[in-house]
């Protein structure tokens, strides 16, 4: 037997799909309805193993998806990168506010990615926080996160 | 109120120039946004909502109108002119699209997509306008059950014709409808799946999973090929005339398809992909030289454009009079509306008819701007494609973070935006198809409150789901387009296995 990508899917589903069931036998019960809180869980929580179970011997389509290709070890490196800039991201945005962070993030963002051109870059990443800044807080009345700056 | 009256009404406030001016940029955003390679009318839709927050309903509508507009338009660019389609109702454009821009005649090609797209959404508004009001007036007397078989089967069809694996596609729709459970029980007040956390008890907003499964999961693609560099020599386009014999090749398939995408986007689950398709393979099969078609023929270009525009103005149909969405983008666009205080069914017509008829004349007006002010922009526009990647990832991830921000105001939503950013790139990876993820996710609550409503009233009993003649007819149809498709594909795999055996 071979662990191809369906099975591996499959096994991963077949696992939510197990908690999911238990965390639905759980939920407290409320007597006066007829049907209770946790009857449409239940019953995709089964549902959900039925098809999980089916992927797993469905067989698999012989063709040669270019997604079937393995993603190089050094862009795994890549996106993780930027998922942890995007972290920090989150992370710094209430503290030191949307202009600061949002800058930050698009100059280092595009530099880590290959930008080279700095002052443009530079530029990009001033001028485009300040203009959603700008639009957001005084024209649409939404406000973005302020931060450390005085306005 | 009358249709006409109604109408004008809806014009009214659609060429106000303030209407005029968020038409205008609805629909260059859109564009710009379509023309990403992966950005679709889904992303564009969800990008552009926290916009309208606070907005005039009309107007809002009238900008998301030009949005959506704009992103199709924007997909069969990005088809034409990098063989990249945008979104899986642009993929037939590409056939003969790409072509005629490799013989130097990307322009031409432009004006003949944006041209049908004109004609086949404006035919489709008009036939949008004439059956929606009517089945509205049927629909009002739809109860919890017939409701509840119609989501049914628009969820069995979106999975059945979803591309790729029906089992997949199926359990995608599974997850979301399981994510959608999560938060406070609306009949009981059971908080499920909350696991104690606050900001979870009035459950996930659609956005975030739009955002996440769409756009994020696209930034992770970009960022994979991201030193690609072949957008950059496709900016200049070159002429956008178009010649008498152009015009008259390009009648025949306008007019036939304008009907056909129609039909087949009221169907659920059918949608601007398979009109696209079945636009081009019925063209192709009736015309003089078929074997022009996928060499930069000019019906190739106008028989699924044509049919992909009409097919989206068709799924309206269900949207507006049933409140149902048919597809992953109707979804979107229900997302929107319910973020604008409207809540689309039968009732809307007769509530608030001022909102369904401003719905009707922005889309003609979406589509008329987009023919005549965003065509001659598509030059400039055009040269998007020669924002670098880098640039464009971080500018993407932004705007995505301003999007769920402004919901909530709360950086836990943000988080949850990762997360869902991730999930969109495995289901990608395992190639599991996202749209039946976010309809699910959207027809689930109402899914489960319907069953609930319809077994609260017959105490209980299932038999109630069996005694209205439309719902048992409706649960058939569902049963058939989840079991044909299945039926048919394990006869194909069966003969592939034949192939290979002999």
């Amino acid at each position: 037997m071979t662990w191809t990508k369906n099975r591996v899917a499959s096994l991963f589903l077949l696992i939510l799909a197990i908690v999911y069931l238990l965390l639905s036998y759980q939920l407290p019960v409320y007597p006066y309805v007829p049907v209770d809180s946790d009857f449409v869980p239940k019953t995709l929580g089964y549902i959900l193993i039925a098809l999980s179970i089916a992927l797993f011997f469905v067989k698999e389509k012989q063709t040669s998806d270019k997604e079937e290709e393995k993603i190089p070890l050094q862009d795994i490196r890549v996106l993780l990168a930027v998922g942890g800039m995007l972290l920090l991201y989150i992370f710094f945005l209430e503290i030191l506010g949307f202009i600061v962070v949002t800058a930050l993030f698009i100059y280092f963002c595009s530099w880590y990615l290959g930008y080279k051109k700095h002052k443009v870059n530079a530029l990009v990443s001033l001028i485009f926080p300040c203009v959603m800044y700008y639009m957001f807080n005084y024209l649409l009345l939404i406000r973005l996160p302020q931060g450390i700056l005085p306005f | 109120m009358d249709a006409f009256s109604g109408l004008l009404q809806g014009f009214q406030v659609a060429l106000s120039w303030e209407g005029i001016l968020f038409v205008l940029i609805g629909v260059v955003a859109g564009t710009f946004i379509g023309m990403m390679p992966g950005l679709g009318p889904i992303s564009a839709i969800a990008v552009m909502i926290p916009i309208t927050y606070g907005m005039n309903p009309t107007l809002a509508l009238v900008m998301m109108a030009g949005v959506y507009y704009g992103a199709i338009f924007g997909g069969s660019t990005s088809s034409i002119l990098l063989n990249a389609p945008g979104v899986s109702g642009t993929v037939a454009t590409a056939f003969d699209g790409y072509p005629m821009a490799q013989q130097g005649k990307a322009g031409k090609a432009l004006a003949i997509a944006a041209i049908s797209s004109f004609t086949g959404g404006t035919v489709s508004v008009i036939l949008l306008m004439l059956f929606a009001p009517a089945l509205s007036a049927v629909a009002v007397a739809f109860g919890p059950t017939e409701y509840f078989a119609l989501m049914l089967l628009g969820l069995t069809a979106i999975s059945s014709l979803a591309d790729g694996s029906t089992i997949k596609a199926l359990l995608s729709a599974v997850v979301g409808f399981m994510v959608v459970t999560i938060g406070i029980d609306g009949q009981t007040g059971t908080p499920r799946f909350t696991f104690g956390s606050p900001q979870l008890l009035d459950g996930l907003d659609f956005l975030v999973i739009a955002l996440g499964l769409f756009a994020l999961a696209e930034v992770c693609f970009l960022i994979l090929n991201r030193k690609d560099r072949s957008l950059e020599n496709q900016a200049n386009i070159g002429s956008l005339k178009l010649t008498k014999e152009d015009f008259k090749e390009m009648k025949g398939p306008m007019s036939r398809q304008s009907f056909l995408g129609f039909i087949l986007g009221v169907l659920p689950g059918a949608g601007a992909t398979i009109a696209s398709f079945i636009g081009y393979i019925t063209e192709k099969k009736i015309a003089k030289n078929p074997e022009e078609f996928g060499k930069g023929s000019v019906k190739g270009i106008a028989a699924p454009e044509t049919a992909n525009n009409a097919a989206t103005s068709g799924a309206f149909v269900p949207l507006l009079s049933l409140g149902i969405p048919g597809s992953g983008t109707t979804a979107v666009i229900l997302g929107a509306f319910l973020v604008l205080g409207i809540q689309p069914g039968p009732l809307l017509m007769t509530d608030q008819p001022e909102i369904f008829w401003g719905i009707i004349a922005s889309m003609y007006i979406g589509n008329v701007f987009l023919l005549i002010l965003n065509l001659p922009l598509v030059p400039y526009i055009a040269k998007v494609l020669l924002i670098p990647r880098p640039m464009l990832i971080s500018l993407v991830i932004m705007f995505s973070i301003i999007g769920v921000y402004t919901i909530s105001f709360n950086t836990f939503d943000l988080y949850v935006l990762l997360v869902f950013g991730v999930i969109g790139f495995m289901m990608r990876l395992f190639s599991f198809p996202a749209p039946p993820f976010i309809l699910a996710f959207i027809l689930g609550g109402m899914m489960e409150q319907s069953l609930r409503q319809a077994l609260t009233i017959s105490n209980g009993s299932w038999r109630i789901f069996f005694e209205s003649p439309i719902s048992i007819s409706l649960f058939i149809v569902a049963l058939l387009s989840f079991a044909i498709p299945l039926f048919k594909q394990k006869k194909k795999l069966a003969a592939q296995d034949q192939d290979v055996d002999t």
